[in-house]
């Protein structure tokens, strides 16, 4: 449908809106109930890590470092770093689990991670995931995929009350928390892994402590594949379900691009009646699909005459995408942050992947942006509208409480929507305009 | 071929005062217990204020992709604002493998193209200078072909802390930069800065000061800064180092090779201030000068004299507790105390000596020097009855717990706090958080927890 460019012909990134592999795997440790995340490195990535998820969730965020040196690069294949690490933090914390992942310094020096791994007794999960390939949303997805590998002890027999919920990395922590009660709402008992809706959620709770709480416990990720259903939700996360598959052969496995909206919504619903062998779903599911179906009615007229821009991951977009094409939303662009198959089947009419400088070369062909923090200036210099989706938010507070999925945050993302392109539509450009006639 | 820095001797750095307790220097990192940044981070912070010059990162996504548009540094560049434009060659598999230098040199083109800096700056990273990636000529070429300064900055993130990275830039500095260029016109009193990056607009709190006692500003580093001042640097009458021990050794080279003398300075409330203007005008060496500085220090001490009054009523009898690190551990205690408040304790578990050694200056005998903050601070409130924490975020609960005011100092600040006006900000800020019912009201019992 849409005019794809998978590649940037550019020799650099300009006002970049990716973020990297081993930011992404950690995100996804952080959704493990006392799990330390170790970025096998330079101390700066970890730290750089640090305060972004910092101020993107406004919470402590534990992480450590394995520190790697100029020296200890050309010496050490990470052996002596790693297992040092481990001990230096294991003598102030015991995590449940410690999250060993690697960046572009340590997969260049070619650590053997698998073998060091191997050699340290405290659990630990390793996975590689160099910061020159792939980016956030594969980092997550390639983390969640080597728990499922490396802890999930394998099944033979069916739990069909049970539910697994494999999230996209660009669900935010309240999502996460709304599709697992939607599910719960059918009768079923749920896991999501990663499950940042009960650590970085913004509750209040004592967060002395060096490690960070909340999340699926170790326990509950060991006996995931004792379920009946497996639900994966964003192309990233297809393999995860497939790791989880390959601990139970029983295992049944529904996959969703995204969840938002109308239509995807609907399939949810069938599926889960269906498994739950049920022929109505429970009245506030009903009430919501009522009001989507309104506020879809009551926007239409506005978003029909709004052209948008969408940067994000490509799993992101999928989801935003199809949320403003139900409402016939004018999509002339869309920017991913890596390439995908998923790219293709955005109903957009130009896809390309690159930053915010080709947004900014596309200034012409939107009235409305969807983009992240870093899309601020972009937006105010050229007067345009901007929904902030996507990390880092650090202009708005509650980042991680806003919730588009399902019949009920559909209603609340398409009302955002709208009311930014009624704002856009008198900014003050209009009159600007108008004095050059 | 272009000399890059001994990182040996930089580290060894005789006037870097911590450095006399821990003959290791001031980096190798502890794997697994390692909380502060890489010496790229620190490069960044030292050279992106320059808000002229484009800032290319060579290296993966990691290093650039999760920290521009990080600092809150004014300029009054009225071009794009370059410090907040994010620029990298965001490297590939095939990049790492093959090499990326000419990836690097189209990438110079084409920002030099787009965006006409005055000077480029290209931050090497540890993938990058692991693999060899030969930067130097890369900007050699660039600098030759675009009749621009483009600079090579050695601070991949491997090498160490923060603090050496921004010595390692301001080695890039004086290497490339510096003594380039002539100023139109020498004042007798020039002065470079040192260190200042005008976070919040800083700096503007003082130099009008300065400019108004007939002190000029030849060039910062790199606070509002301008490549074109920069590299008349060489010509000033004095280096003013702001509170940034890193670019000591900057300061300690301009000397041997320039003559210029050099003093440290700080801004951070009333004290500091005056005291710091008074050195710059004394060091300058000139009677009437000196005489000039005087005048304005007491008018404007007497001013905020008078703007404080009501502050220091309201604030009286007030006790405040300090969690934070570094020179905020006795820069915001002096802040509090300019306003009235006494501070009981402040933290020193992560403070150099020469931190510790001011905090208990400022705290007076009285004063607890906190070793384990976490731990301590809790008991402190409640024996003290302190009614004001300020601390990181972890610490939030326990000041919710004890019912009492909360101030986030790791917050970005959005005001300025430094130079004399400063304090009227924090004052405000105070305020708020004193007379906020929402620290008691959050704290209430849950009715099934009555
Ligand atoms: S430690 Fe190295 S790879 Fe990591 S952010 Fe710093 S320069 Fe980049």
């Amino acid at each position: 449908m849409a005019e794809v460019i998978h590649r940037s012909a550019k020799p650099l990134q300009v006002n970049p809106f990716k973020l990297s592999q081993p930011m992404g795997a950690a995100l996804a440790f952080f959704g493990v109930d006392r799990c330390m995340p170790l970025m096998h490195g330079g101390q700066g990535c970890t730290s750089f890590t640090k305060v972004f998820f910092t101020r993107h969730f406004c919470e402590p965020i534990a992480i450590q470092t394995t520190a790697v040196t100029d020296i200890t690069a050309i010496l050490d294949g990470g052996d002596v770093g790693i297992t040092e690490a481990v001990h230096n933090l294991c003598r102030k914390v015991t995590p449940s689990l410690i999250g060993l992942h690697t960046t572009g310094l340590s997969e260049t020096k070619g650590d053997d991670i698998r073998g060091i791994a191997g050699m340290i007794e405290a659990p630990l999960v390793y996975v590689n995931t160099p910061d020159y390939e792939g980016g956030f949303a594969s980092g997550w997805a390639l983390a969640t995929r080597a728990m499922i590998e490396q802890l999930v002890t394998p099944q033979t027999q069916l739990n069909d009350n049970r539910v697994v919920l494999l999230p996209h990395a660009s669900l935010r922590p309240i999502e996460v928390e709304k599709i697992k009660e939607f599910i719960a709402a059918f009768g079923f008992n749920v896991l999501a892994l990663p499950d940042l809706s009960t650590s970085l959620d913004g509750y209040l709770g004592e967060k002395q402590s060096a490690l960070s709480g909340g999340g699926i416990s170790l326990e509950e990720i060991r006996g995931l594949a004792a379920a009946g259903l497996v639900i994966s939700v964003g192309a990233s996360m297809r393999s995860c379900a497939a790791a989880l598959q390959a601990k139970n052969r029983l295992l049944r496995h529904q996959h969703f691009d995204h969840l938002q909206g109308l239509f995807a919504t609907d399939r949810l619903v069938e599926l889960l009646l269906t498994e739950a062998g049920l022929t109505r779903p429970p009245a506030a599911v009903e009430r919501w699909r009522s009001r989507l179906q309104d506020v879809m009615l009551d926007g239409h007229f506005t978003l029909g005459q709004c052209r948008f821009l969408l940067t994000g991951e490509p799993d992101q977009l999928a989801g935003l995408a199809a949320a403003l094409h139900e409402v016939g939303g004018k999509l002339n662009v869309a920017i991913a942050t890596v390439d995908s198959p998923q790219l293709e089947k955005l109903p957009v009419a130009r896809v390309l992947v690159g930053d915010l400088e080709d947004a900014e070369n596309s200034a012409a062909d939107f009235d409305v942006m969807i983009s992240n923090g870093h899309a601020e200036a972009l937006a105010h210099r050229r007067q345009k509208g901007l929904l902030l989706r996507g990390l880092p938010n650090w202009e708005q507070l509650g980042d991680q409480l806003k919730n588009d999925i399902l019949y009920e945050g559909g209603c609340y993302f398409l009302l955002e929507a709208v009311n930014t392109a009624l704002k856009t539509e008198k900014s003050p450009a209009e009159p600007e305009r108008s004095e050059n006639r | 071929m272009a000399q890059k820095p001994k990182i040996k001797d930089l580290l060894n750095e005789r006037a870097c005062r911590h450095n006399t307790t821990r003959k290791s220097a001031c980096n190798a990192p502890i794997p697994g217990a390692t909380t502060g940044g890489c010496a790229f981070e620190g490069a960044q912070i030292s050279l992106f204020p320059f808000a002229d010059a484009a800032h290319l990162v060579h290296g993966p996504i990691t290093c650039l992709g999760s920290s521009w548009e990080t600092r809150a540094s004014r300029t009054g560049w009225p071009g794009i604002d370059l410090t907040q434009v994010g620029l990298t060659t965001d490297l590939s598999t095939r990049d790492v493998i093959f090499g990326a230098e000419e990836k690097l040199a189209a990438a110079l083109d084409t920002t030099i193209e787009r965006y006409r800096p005055q000077a480029v700056f290209v931050y090497s990273t540890c993938v990058t200078a692991l693999i060899g990636e030969d930067i130097d000529l890369a900007c050699r070429h660039a600098s030759a072909h675009h009749a621009i300064p483009c600079v090579p900055v050695h601070a991949p993130g491997f090498v160490g802390s923060k603090n050496l990275g921004s010595r390692l830039a301001g080695e890039a500095v004086l290497q490339h930069l510096i003594g380039t260029a002539e100023p139109e016109d020498i004042s007798p009193f020039a002065i470079n800065l040192i260190g200042e990056y005008n976070v919040t607009g800083d700096m503007w709190q003082y130099t009008p000061l300065l400019e108004e006692a007939g002190i000029r500003v030849l060039a910062t580093l790199s606070g509002d800064g301008r490549i074109a001042a920069i590299r008349t640097a060489h010509r000033a009458g004095l280096n003013v180092l702001v509170c940034a021990k890193s670019l000591v050794s900057l300061t300690r080279k301009m000397q041997a090779q320039y003559g210029i003398p050099w003093i440290s300075a700080s801004f951070y409330g009333r004290r500091d201030t005056s005291e710091s203007l008074l050195a710059i005008a004394a060091a300058l060496d000139d009677a009437a000068l000196l005489q000039r500085m005087k005048q304005i220090v007491s008018r404007e001490e007497e001013i905020l004299e008078a703007q404080l009054r009501p502050w220091r009523e309201r604030f009286s009898g007030l006790k405040a507790v300090l969690n934070t690190g570094g020179n905020k551990a006795w820069s915001i205690a002096a802040a509090l105390q300019d306003l009235g408040i006494e501070v009981v304790a402040t933290a020193v578990g992560k403070s150099t000596e020469s931190d510790r050694e001011k905090a208990r200056r400022y705290l007076g005998a009285q004063g607890v020097l906190m070793d384990k903050p976490g731990q301590q601070q809790a008991q402190i409130i409640e024996e003290s009855g302190a009614q004001l924490l300020l601390a990181g975020g972890r610490s939030l609960y326990t000041a919710i717990k004890q019912g009492i005011a909360f101030i986030d100092v790791n917050q970005e600040k959005k005001k300025s706090y430094g130079g004399y006006r400063g304090l009227l900000n924090l004052a405000e800020d105070l305020k708020v958080a004193l007379e906020s019912p929402v620290f008691r009201n959050v704290g209430r019992r849950a009715p099934w927890q009555k």
